[in-house]
């Protein structure tokens, strides 16, 4: 891992994510600019009352693609540029933070170019899925982005039909 | 015929309790997989719904894998439904 940019899984069963270790993080004496993105779970989804969302991720995939991704983002806007990814895991209530993303760089345009870059990666790209669960009971997958044009072929890109 | 473990994510996680099925595929490719998956899913678990299948991709541990990859020597493939992180 190079050490301007760091990347993690944050189990919520043992800890919060801090989206004030991300600004640390990425702070530098060279920096006058930082960006940071934070996605929280809300309490409503499609119309429909949320009380929470569950987090699946298969860990040794989300960890390779994160540094595939900050590896993109730092060729784009590196050298100087520091980043940060966290991702929550498990269960969280409405209000919890689901994701971090942060980047530092010299000027605010960059920064906030490389965050917004990082954070549409990982939402695009992470092998990670996320269960809403309704104030009236049911439980439901969300499906967003089909990873299938990833591997070039392997199947339509197109977002798959809603559920 | 080779039998492939397959790990569950995301919606497929709902098939099995262990979050894995073994599957009999006729061949050695990633193709072959989604061939076999496409005949069991209805016939195995009928109230799923099965199209999910054509918009999910498959891969090993380090890498999402195509349709004309070779299956993992290990036998370990996971299936990857449409992705909503974030």
């Amino acid at each position: 891992m190079a050490e301007q940019d760091q990347w993690m899984i944050v189990d919520r069963a043992g800890a919060a994510i801090d989206a004030a270790e991300a600004i640390a993080f990425v702070s530098d004496p060279g920096f006058g600019g930082i960006d940071v993105f934070i996605g929280k779970v809300r309490d409503l989804n499609q119309g429909r009352a949320v009380l929470g969302i569950t987090y699946d991720l298969f860990e040794p995939l989300v960890m390779a693609e994160f540094e595939r991704l900050v590896g993109e983002v730092r060729g784009q806007f590196g050298p100087r540029v520091k980043l940060y990814v966290a991702h929550a895991k498990g269960r969280l209530g409405v209000g919890d933070t689901a994701v971090v993303v942060a980047a530092g760089t010299p000027h605010r345009d960059e920064a906030f170019k490389a965050c917004r870059a990082l954070i549409e990666a990982v939402k695009h790209r992470s092998p990670i899925w996320k269960q809403e669960h309704y104030q009236d009971g049911d439980s439901v997958w969300s499906e967003g982005c089909s990873l299938c044009h990833l591997a070039e072929g392997a199947g339509p890109a197109s977002p798959p039909p809603a559920a | 015929m080779r039998q492939v473990r397959v790990q569950l994510f995301g919606a497929f996680s709902e098939l099995d309790p262990t979050r894995e099925i073994a599957v009999d595929v006729a061949g050695g490719r990633v193709a072959d997989l989604r061939a076999a998956l496409q005949a069991l899913l209805p016939v195995r678990w009928p109230a799923f719904r099965a199209g999910l299948l054509e918009y999910s991709a498959f891969s090993d541990q380090q890498r999402v894998l195509r349709d004309d990859d070779a299956l993992p020597d290990d036998g370990r493939v996971a299936i990857l439904p449409p992705v909503s992180g974030g």
